[in-house]
């Protein structure tokens, strides 16, 4: 009974332990001005005044509509895709190249031309989320097909099934959990880049709402922000790990 | 169905020497309806012989021709049941089980689920239908595996020591099992083995293969009678024999 509640227990003392400190530095010692690091008390009002407004919600929910609509269309292209080129060596020859190159292009790179190409809002962000999640997702498709277990398909191919079948009915649900695995890279990336594109080309979301209230000297609302961005990816890890809980065989 | 084995050589190509020759010049007639064993030390190349029967491999020379036709592919005619567990992890049982009979649209989706129920009722794995392989035991896999299979009307059912990683006592019974299945399907089976015991248990006829590279050794008729029982002297004796003649290869 007594270990249970120190293993719950445990995660939460650095927390507490750290805001006791940033309260110490910033309202006990007073060594820094409200606006180079706001208190915690600070932080608090802050969050009190953009919920009370509503613009917490809505920037978050703005944010969270980009962040799905990039990852919908990249997983959209990205897994049938990954599907084809781990099946068909030919086709994965023919594109390794191109991916190789264009991988390691950091989805901010695409800013400039997401802004020439699309304007400024929810566009030019989707297209830059898309481009940073349909790499891992892609990769993560393509290893996947390729660590199906060959006595799976050979099985399936004695058992009377031709090559669409075992396609459908053996590679594809094998893939599922390097597919789910590609998501949870993805989305990481996904709200990196949301956070990004919104400082630079756009009006709505949290990296907007950030920036902007740093420009006001509101540091308080920047720290709101910024704790935000840190629980939807806490939240999203938690979805996608009880995901692969089930279906990890 | 039978199966002929015709001038069959394999090689393969390795990095140390230029070829390895892995099967030479095997004939073999398997007719419809026997139990055969391919029996021999590891590296004789039984399990290629197995493979090269079920078509996931194809010969360097010679033929194999199944019930007239030569084999050029897998087939729903061939099943395979590998060493490996080889149930499709992310279906229960029951769907593990109608698998083939959806691939080759054999029946109704109704029909289908009532035999396979059937099925898994004879071999007392009915409570299990609902389960996952990861669930299952061992033992309690392969026999899933058989009777995908067996569902799947194969004629010819390829078992690459479908028990190796199963413990003695539960080996036995599978073995009982197996014989029991075969009367009553009458199926052509080719069963690869490294175990004495278990080739003289099971077969009409035991092919005795030789390494290096993979030829046939001698072939032994078994003509002992069923149910063979292990402790009687014939059983014995011919077990002897054939430790002695694998003893004599090495």
């Amino acid at each position: 009974m007594l270990e249970n509640y120190k293993n719950k227990f445990i995660p939460l003392i650095l927390p507490i332990v750290l805001i006791l400190i940033w309260h110490g530095i910033t309202d006990g010692l007073e060594l820094f001005s409200s606006y180079i690091l706001p208190s915690p008390m600070d932080v608090v009002n802050s969050a009190w005044v953009v919920i009370e407004n509503g613009k917490l919600l809505t920037n978050t929910i703005d944010t969270l509509y980009k962040v799905f609509a990039g990852l919908i269309c990249a997983s959209i292209v990205a897994i049938p895709a990954g599907i084809l080129l781990g099946w068909y060596k030919t086709l994965e020859d023919l594109c390794t190249f191109v991916i190789s190159v264009l991988r390691p292009i950091p989805p901010v790179a695409w800013i400039p031309f997401s802004i020439l190409w699309f304007g400024i809002g929810t566009f030019p962000a989707v297209f830059i989320i898309f481009m940073g999640c349909v790499f891992p997702i892609l990769v993560y498709t393509i290893d996947g097909v390729k660590r199906t277990d060959k006595v799976l398909v050979e099985s399936a191919q004695t058992l009377g099934a031709n090559d669409w079948n075992v396609l459908k009915r053996v590679v594809v649900p094998s893939t599922v959990p390097y597919i789910v695995s590609g998501l949870k890279v993805g989305i990481g990336i996904a709200l990196m880049c949301t956070i990004s594109a919104e400082m630079i080309g756009s009006s709505s979301g949290l990296g907007y709402m950030i920036l902007t209230a740093t420009n006001l000297f509101d540091t308080g609302t920047t720290v709101v922000g910024m704790i935000v961005i840190g629980l939807i990816g806490l939240a999203f890890d938690f979805v996608f790990s009880r995901a692969q809980d089930k279906i990890f065989w | 169905m039978s199966i002929e084995v015709k001038n069959i050589n394999k090689t393969f190509k390795s990095k140390k020497t230029d070829q390895l020759s892995v099967l030479e010049n095997i004939n073999l007639t398997i007719n419809d309806g026997e139990l055969i064993c391919l029996l021999g030390p590891s590296g004789c190349g039984k399990t290629t012989l197995l493979r090269l029967i079920a078509g996931l491999e194809q010969p360097t020379s010679g033929e194999i021709v199944a019930n007239g036709e030569v084999v050029k592919k897998p087939s729903g005619d061939r099943a395979v049941i590998f060493q490996q567990y080889s149930l499709f992890p992310w279906l229960t049982v029951l769907q593990n089980v109608t698998f083939g009979l959806e691939m080759t649209k054999k029946g109704s989706k109704a029909e289908n689920i009532a035999a396979a129920e059937r099925y898994l009722t004879s071999v007392g794995l009915i409570d299990f239908k609902d389960s996952y392989p990861h669930e299952l035991s061992g033992g309690m896999k392969q026999r899933v595996a058989i009777i995908r299979s067996l569902l799947n009307h194969s004629p010819i059912l390829l078992m690459d020591e479908p028990f190796s990683a199963v413990d003695m006592q539960n080996r036995h019974s599978l073995q009982e099992q197996l014989i029991g299945v075969w009367k009553r399907f009458e199926n052509t089976i080719v069963f690869v083995t490294h175990d004495v015991d278990e080739a003289v248990y099971l077969a009409d006829k035991i092919v005795i293969l030789d390494k290096n590279p993979g030829r046939i050794a001698k072939i032994v008729e078994v003509d002992i009678e069923r149910p063979r029982k292990r402790e009687s002297p014939e059983f014995i004796a011919l077990q002897e024999s054939i430790v002695q003649q694998l003893n004599m290869e090495d």
